[in-house]
């Protein structure tokens, strides 16, 4: 069991890890939202044990850990917030740059530096020509 | 124990009732000032009942011990709670002196300010997780304040990164409770030592990588210097000097008290990433002319200094990454509030804080690396080390002295009186540092002692 919940895991994990590599924001947002759903899993791995479920427990029967499904919840809940977050941010983010790729934010970047260093080397010239 | 129940609540149920009001209304912003002053005063209230007699533990809602999450605060969390609430004080109240431009602000900063809080002062690792998001999910909105292009491009890059780095955590935090069966931080350090030595060595890891991206150390630090810069002055000092200490404060309390057979494994390598680290941001930032990317590129150069300290480990070790870790965060709070001012008592403050980025003595800055010096006093290679990257700091900085406050002034408006006095009055809290040490020095070698000495025995 503890195998198939370790690849699974995995799987998930390497799936969004290739996710985030993208250059589509949305496709990011996804990959966070997977690799947020391998954590969760993860979480429900380390306390495995077969048993009822832990509401009320009778004496001597087997419940499952109550503790790592509490994480568990969390850890979803904590996602979705998250989650949400980051769908805002993307949407502003489109919004600004026109465009839900990230090539076109590093180009503008780019472009913004280039003007900058442009600016100074003028301002540099002017004193130079200045001094002499 | 009511101060420690108080320093959560207070900015906790006021962050919720400051998120309705309009935050550009300069009476919500004095309302925020006055919660992170009053967060700070019940943390002080605490510090005074820690501090003499080693720690205060509450476990929440009267459950019994073992079972309720813990609360613990011992003189390490204090001082790196004490530490952060100042550097928001002053950063919140800088904005709001200039006058607050987005309704969100204050609000954010208080909820950060609870979320911070809680991440030093729990003794529950999950606890510690749920802050850790809190404090985080607050900083990813603060990032996009001012909400131009560049803003919210590194606001997207922060958010990104660091969502990963805190699900790093989290699959380690699974695998410290599958191998210990515990989340209680004292548990799990009594318990570390049954654990099978290759399942440690992963989580010890796990850990490393995720308070590494929050600080910003040097494989991991890619995003640092897109996030400062794009972040305005105020929002830069609260990441650089309130949330980074999350990362100093886990690696020294995950590798110092939780894994502490780990770190001495790692020590090694703990210095040669932080060597890297000291190299890296200081010949980085020499190259830099605008005092915010020479900030953003001297953050990566200073968490250096704290990471190769705690490589060296021990109580001399930890004390100086604890004394340099406070003073870094007090540097960086300064300097980065300074990055767009103008006027005539912000070239003493920013000189006085380039003074102490480099070490030079009358400022706080040498203490730390005076600190340093004696954590590393049996390497000759560490010393030279150290020797190289207060060379390059103080080339760096004052380079951009020159070229900001020597060769004529700063364009833009001058900076308000009220503005510049928060600044001089954190650069007199530096200097203060500097000429009076003892008690901070004091301080962290408890903190440490106790720390070395938790993870020994």
């Amino acid at each position: 069991m503890n195998l198939v919940f370790a690849l699974a895991a995995s799987v998930l994990f390497g799936t969004g890890a290739y996710l985030l590599l993208d250059r589509d924001l949305v496709r990011v947002v996804f990959g966070v939202v997977v690799i947020s759903q391998a954590a969760v899993l993860t979480l429900i791995a380390s306390g495995l044990r077969r048993g009822a479920a832990p509401i009320y427990p009778l004496p001597r029967t087997s419940v499952s850990d109550p503790l790592s499904q509490a994480m568990a919840l969390t850890a979803i809940v904590i996602g979705l917030a998250v989650t949400a977050l980051l769908l805002v941010l993307v949407l502003r983010v489109v919004h600004a740059y026109r465009s839900p790729d990230l090539g076109e934010l590093a180009a503008w970047e780019a472009r913004r530096d280039a003007g900058i260093e442009r600016l100074l080397e003028r301002e540099h010239e002017e004193e130079e020509a200045a001094a002499r | 124990m009511t101060a420690l129940t108080l320093s959560l609540v207070i900015p906790w149920a006021a962050g919720l009732v400051l998120a309705l009001l309009d935050g550009r209304r300069p009476l919500v912003g004095w309302l925020a000032v006055a919660i992170l002053a009053a967060n700070l005063g019940a943390l002080a209230a605490l510090a005074v009942a820690v501090l003499p007699d080693g720690s205060v533990v509450v476990t929440t809602g009267n459950w019994p011990a073992g079972v309720g999450i813990t609360l613990r605060a011992d003189a390490l969390g204090v001082l790196f709670a004490l530490l952060s609430s100042l550097a928001l004080i002053a950063a919140t109240l800088h904005e709001v002196l200039d006058g607050v431009r987005e309704r969100t602000f204050p609000a954010l900063v208080v909820l950060l300010a609870a979320g911070l809080t809680g991440v030093f002062l729990t003794g529950d690792l999950f606890n510690f997780y749920v802050f850790f998001e809190l404090a985080m999910t607050a900083a990813y909105v603060l990032a996009t304040y001012g909400s131009g292009r560049r803003e919210l491009g590194g606001a997207l890059v922060f958010t990104t990164v660091n969502l990963l780095g805190t699900f790093i955590f989290l699959f380690a935090v699974a695998g410290v409770y599958h191998v210990t069966g515990t989340l209680e931080m004292a548990g799990i350090a009594r318990r570390m030592d049954d654990v099978d030595p290759n399942a440690a060595i992963l989580l010890a890891t796990g850990f490393f990588v995720a308070f590494s991206v929050k600080l910003g150390l040097f494989p991991f630090h890619f995003w640092l210097p897109t996030v400062y810069t794009a972040a305005r002055p105020p929002v830069a000092a609260i990441l650089s000097g309130g949330l980074a200490n999350i990362g100093a404060y886990g690696l020294l309390r995950f590798g110092g008290e939780l894994l502490p057979d780990e770190l001495d494994l790692a020590s090694g390598a703990l210095i040669v990433i932080g060597a890297a680290s000291i190299v890296y941001g200081g010949v980085l930032a020499v190259s830099r002319r605008s005092a915010g990317e020479m900030l953003a590129y001297s953050a990566i150069g200073q968490v250096g200094y704290v990471l190769v300290a705690i490589g060296v480990g021990g109580p001399v070790g930890f004390a100086a990454a604890i004394l340099y870790t406070i003073v870094n965060a007090l540097n960086k709070t300064l300097l980065f509030l300074t990055a767009q001012m103008r006027g005539a008592v912000v070239g003493a403050a920013f000189a006085l804080g380039a003074l102490s980025v480099a070490g030079v003595p009358p400022a706080g800055g040498f203490v730390g690396k005076l600190e340093l010096f004696r954590a590393a006093a049996n390497s000759p290679a560490l010393i030279a080390l150290f020797v190289l990257g207060s060379a390059l700091s103080f080339v760096y900085a004052f380079q951009v002295y020159q070229y900001d406050f020597w060769r004529g002034e700063r364009a833009g408006r001058r900076s308000t009186i009220p503005q510049q006095a928060v600044v001089a009055a954190l650069a007199l809290l530096v200097l203060a540092l500097g000429v009076w040490p003892e008690p901070l020095l004091a301080l962290s070698h408890d903190a440490a002692k106790l720390l070395a000495g938790d993870g020994s025995g």
